[in-house]
């Protein structure tokens, strides 16, 4: 089951070809997902790996849900739909399949992501990741007026407020077994004996 | 049996359910393997109960606090007991 409903009346093209963006775009679900799933085998402490963890599967159902969106703009278009939207571009190379892609027609690319082997660096990085995911999402409600889209949008888009406020606890917690004076004297993901690797 | 051969028995049960159930997505009608399905399945949970019995839940399902929180993670690797 999805983990928000998605149940769009009427197909609108237009509309798909924007939301496409959080599929394959630069700030997309699959981005999240990749990042935080490979962001989590070089986390030091239990609480992040399970954070980055369960954000990262989180993001695959976020895909799945942007994935059924798309999908259900696209259904039943006729060829003059197609080309009055300007869909007519994404048609000629996917048909209305669901391609991971942004909105420009840039295809996905990780360059769009990092994985540092840093906790700060990674946590700081997942920080404005959801920042430029919220940002995307209300770029999308300024364009969308249909409910049935813009609901599962709000969805999305409190999720990327929810994970940023885990996210700002992680790095929270990780500093705070850090030395104070110095946070970055050493790397607790790469250095032994850096910070306190106790699970208090 | 310690703990990495029991997970190691589990992991196989676990995969072998697995891949039933891929074979059940093109052969929905093979009844026979829908019965070895809950045969299998029935034989993971007595596994899984055994390994969680005594090292804990592996499982969010069956989990009583937090104990997904804990050690060894997936990727870890053979680590002791």
């Amino acid at each position: 089951m999805l983990q928000y409903p998605v149940n769009i009346k009427n197909p609108n093209p237009k509309y798909a070809q924007i939301i496409i963006s959080q599929y394959g775009g630069p700030d997309g679900e699959l981005g999240a997902s990749l990042r935080y799933l490979s962001q989590r085998f070089s986390m030091p402490y239990p609480e992040l790996k399970g954070l980055l963890t369960d954000i990262g599967v989180e993001e695959l159902g976020h895909l799945e849900m942007i994935g059924a969106i798309v999908y259900q703009l696209t259904r039943n278009l006729s060829y003059d739909e197609i080309k009055k939207s300007g869909f007519d571009v994404y048609f000629v190379d996917h048909t209305t399949g669901v391609y991971p892609t942004a909105a420009s027609g840039f295809p996905y690319t990780a360059a769009s992501m990092q994985s540092k082997g840093d906790l700060i660096a990674d946590l700081t990085e997942d920080l404005a990741a959801e920042q430029k995911a919220r940002v995307t999402y209300d770029n999308i409600l300024r364009l969308v007026d249909d409910p049935d889209v813009r609901e599962p949008i709000k969805f999305l888009r409190e999720r990327e407020v929810v994970h940023f406020q885990r996210f700002g606890e992680g790095l929270r917690l990780a500093t705070d077994r850090l030395d104070s004076k110095n946070f970055y004297i050493c790397n607790p993901s790469f250095d032994d004996n850096c910070g306190c690797k106790c699970n208090k | 049996m310690n703990r990495h051969a029991m997970m190691k028995k589990l992991a196989a049960a676990k995969f072998a359910l697995w891949e039933i159930h891929l074979y059940l997505d093109t052969h929905p009608e093979d009844i026979t393997m829908i019965a070895a399905y809950k045969k299998y399945e029935a034989k993971y949970a007595l596994l899984l109960h055994e390994y969680e019995d005594k090292y804990g839940a592996i499982n969010i399902h069956d989990a009583h606090g937090v104990e997904w929180l804990k050690d060894p993670w997936p990727w870890d690797g053979k680590v002791c007991d």
